[in-house]
């Protein structure tokens, strides 16, 4: 009886294993075939066969829209500031409810992130071309309110630069990510953030590790502003320092602190001499 | 405790003890429920804790003469922290009453006064038990523009600068030193900063005394008195709340509880409303620093939801696409132009509801098909479809009954004038004639725009010609309504 039901829930298990393996087999044959048939129908011959083919509307429709939706990623691709049409669905919307769409793209770790979307519209009755923010994704850490003030100002300003406009905007927004960027860069040259990595390690290399760390002699850097112009730095004998940075990375201003006052020597260790603070990541990543 | 009480401008002291039979203390603590009291005396226990919540032990010298008193002690004082934890942590595992736990704390193990740290703490545990027991306005921090010394004089430090392109930082202790510079000298604060358990927040606990000293002197003073429950309101407890990378500040109303205290407190009321309105004054000023100051401008947005706040006033990219824009917001969709296979579906159309019906089950896409329908009930079934469709345009994924991020209350006044067929913005203009009502509507509810959305889903309002601010993308919960748009927002999103 028992060696019945042993096998009987082994049985099943085999099953609901076989199962798993072909649903897995079916999505990505799925995958397999949209990819096949995205690029066939976007191929010039497969246009040539379908012009003259009877019956093949359908097929048509859907070759011009991948061929829009592939130019469509060229350009997004290439010019990273874009633009589109979106229709507001408020019945009360002014200019009966017609936005413009900028679509900024942000590389970052050789990715394309999600990208900012800034949707403008036109609600000045006496001046038709004058554009305002209506709805937008940037995070509160780019100043968009800044930016729109000074190239997009109301209708008693003569003309607005939705291009000066567009390419501030997205310089702010690049800027950011590198800066965050830089500080994950910073951490990965002081040995810091890989706990997950430094887990799955065996003990011998943790300690090595530990070790690096402690020869480095840092144990934290935070970007402590929203902006992530300021980091903060910690020392394991209890220094803290401050590191203030332009726009573009330059060094501004660091200041470390101990427990004697100000500690000049910490901050020409870490500097040396650098002016931008991706030589301070390229000199903690040398001397490591 | 200390002798001279010297009246200083000094905030209070952490480590200050409030006798343990001070009503406040029976009050702050009898908030909470027994498993939250349990855990915040083992936190209490902790050993960064310790030196700033010290429990009442036995001392080893004095076993012997003070045995005999002790012996009808009914919580007799432990040795060491160490026992202490772990009787509490015995506790926890143990089924009781709270007012034992209560007992305990307040006759046995601190029975000589707790620290208005401990007060704190237990107030804290409070607010991450009943997260929406505060009501919270979001203000933002706008820079002032920059203007010469001599103008400074003049007090025409007024204008906003709008073209500024400084986040307004902010750093804790800076900014509590620059505060405590605010407060006047006969109001003693006590300040507690604490990270919120989940939430990306910096909280700080204003706890203010109307006395001139800064030590237990302040605290006794007139703890006999039925005005010592007076300045122990909890109407003096102000939180401020600072989101992580957001220029905003959140600050908590203090509740007024009843007309009770009109005669006893003398019009606490309007004095907690001018000792907020000091702290709301120091708040800016606290956050300025030299040649760049900021000042708190309100954003109408007040809710008793936390989650909802930093949604609509926080770090993230949602805070002006709300609605159906929150579709440009969502950070897990994919969106990257390499990826060319997919061909954009828009999300309302046949093939993206195929999609996502897919994904169900089997089971719960196929009874509605067989199903043989009359021509009336069929018509029915699709308007219903239609209504689903319309409110998932107008609204996208937001205000979703259980997405745990609801307003309580919306207050909107229109200040458009009647027009019996409807049609006023066809004559935006002429309306100056036009007979105005006076129309306030109030939204009242747990999850005030989900109930719009269900409206709108059971088709009893017309989705496609409910204006914009009913779907909540406005992020106010207080607004005029002109031309069918909330005003002064005019779509903006700035």
């Amino acid at each position: 009886m028992e060696s019945e039901l042993v096998s009987a829930s082994a049985s099943t298990l085999a099953l609901d294993d076989g199962i798993e393996n072909l649903q897995a087999r079916v999505s990505s044959l799925k995958k397999q075939l949209r990819v096949q048939t995205s690029t066939l129908i976007a191929a010039p011959s497969t246009r040539e066969l379908l012009s003259g083919a009877p019956r093949a509307g359908k097929l048509l429709a859907q070759a011009a829209a991948q061929e829009a939706h592939n130019q469509q990623c060229l350009y997004r691709a290439c010019a990273s500031i874009t633009t589109f049409r979106v229709q507001d669905p408020d019945p009360n919307a002014v200019d009966g409810g017609a936005a413009l769409g900028l679509r900024v793209e942000v590389v970052s770790r050789a990715k394309f992130l999600r990208p900012y979307y800034v949707l403008l519209n036109r609600p000045y009755p006496n001046a038709s071309r004058h554009l305002r923010v209506h709805r937008h994704t940037v995070p509160p850490c780019i100043p968009l309110a800044g930016l729109a003030a000074r190239h997009l100002p109301p209708p008693p300003a003569p003309d607005q630069g939705l291009a000066r406009f567009a390419r501030s905007l997205r310089r702010e927004i690049v800027r950011y990510h590198h800066r965050l960027g830089v500080v994950a860069d910073l951490r990965k040259a002081a040995g810091l953030g890989r706990k997950k990595k430094r887990i799955a390690e065996d003990e011998g290399g943790e300690e090595e590790q530990e070790e690096e760390r402690q020869a480095r002699g840092l144990i934290n850097i935070n970007p402590a502003d929203a902006e992530a112009k300021q980091l903060s730095i910690e020392w394991v004998d209890g220094r803290t320092g401050r590191l203030v940075l332009g726009d573009d990375g330059e060094i501004l201003k660091f200041v470390a602190v101990g427990d004697n006052g100000r500690d000049r020597d910490a901050v020409r260790e870490l500097l040396g001499g650098a002016a931008r603070v991706d030589e301070v990541v390229e000199r903690l990543a040398s001397s490591g | 405790m200390a002798r001279i009480s010297i009246p200083t401008s000094a905030r209070l002291p952490s480590s200050l003890r409030v006798d343990a039979s001070h009503p406040a203390v029976a009050k702050i603590l009898g908030h909470l429920s027994r498993a939250s009291l349990l855990s915040v005396a083992l936190d209490w226990l902790d050993e960064k804790n310790l030196p700033l919540a010290a429990p009442y032990l036995r001392r080893s010298s004095d076993q012997d003469g003070a045995d005999d008193d002790e012996d009808d002690d009914l919580n007799p004082p432990a040795r060491s922290p160490a026992e202490l934890q772990r009787l509490y942590s015995r506790l926890q595992a143990r089924k009781g009453s709270k007012r034992d736990v209560m007992d305990r704390i307040i006759e046995g193990d601190w029975r000589e006064g707790l620290s208005l740290y401990q007060l704190a703490m237990a107030d804290l545990q409070y607010l991450h038990d009943h997260p929406t027991s505060q009501k919270w306005s979001a203000y933002r921090i706008v820079p002032l523009k920059t203007q010469s010394a001599d103008l400074d004089q003049d007090g025409a430090q007024t204008a906003v600068d709008k073209e500024s392109l400084t986040i307004p930082r902010f750093h804790p202790s800076t900014f509590l030193k620059a505060l405590q510079a605010q407060v006047l000298p006969d109001v003693k604060a006590h300040y507690n900063f604490d990270r919120h358990k989940d939430l990306p927040l910096l909280l700080l606990r204003i706890f203010v005394l109307d006395s001139p000293y800064s030590t237990s002197l302040g605290l006794a003073n007139g703890s006999g008195q039925s005005t010592a429950g007076a300045s122990f309101d909890t109407s003096r407890t102000i939180y401020i709340a600072f989101p992580d990378a957001s220029p905003h500040i959140y600050i908590s109303k203090p509740q007024t509880f009843g007309t009770a205290g009109f005669g006893v407190g003398g019009g606490g009321g309007g004095e907690s409303k001018s000792l907020r309105n000091l702290i709301f004054e120091g708040i800016p000023k606290a956050l300025s620093r030299p040649r760049q100051r900021v000042t708190l401008k309100s954003t109408n947005l007040s809710t008793r939801n936390l989650t909802e706040i930093l949604d609509r006033r926080g770090a993230a990219r949602t805070n002006c696409a709300g609605g159906g824009w929150s579709i440009y917001a969502d950070e897990k969709a994919k969106d990257t132009p390499l990826d060319i296979v997919a061909l954009p579906t828009p999300p309302l159309s046949d093939r993206g509801s195929d999609e996502e019906n897919s994904n169900l089950p089997k089971t719960q896409q196929r009874p509605h098909k067989k199903r043989d329908l009359s021509p009336a009930s069929r018509g029915e079934e699709r308007a219903v479809k239609r209504a689903k469709v319309v409110a998932q345009a107008r609204f996208a994924d937001t205000a979703r009954p259980d997405d745990g991020k609801g307003v309580e209350r919306v207050d909107i006044v229109i200040e458009d004038p009647f027009s019996p067929s409807g049609t006023h913005e066809q004559s935006p203009h002429g309306a100056a004639s036009g007979w105005r009502p006076n129309v306030r509507l109030t939204f009242h509810g747990p999850h005030v725009f989900a109930g719009v959305r269900q409206l709108v889903e059971c088709g009893i309002i017309d989705g496609e010609r409910m204006p914009g601010w009913m779907t909540g993308e406005e992020g106010v919960t207080v607004g005029a309504v002109k031309h069918g748009r909330i005003r002064g927002h005019k779509g903006s999103g700035v």
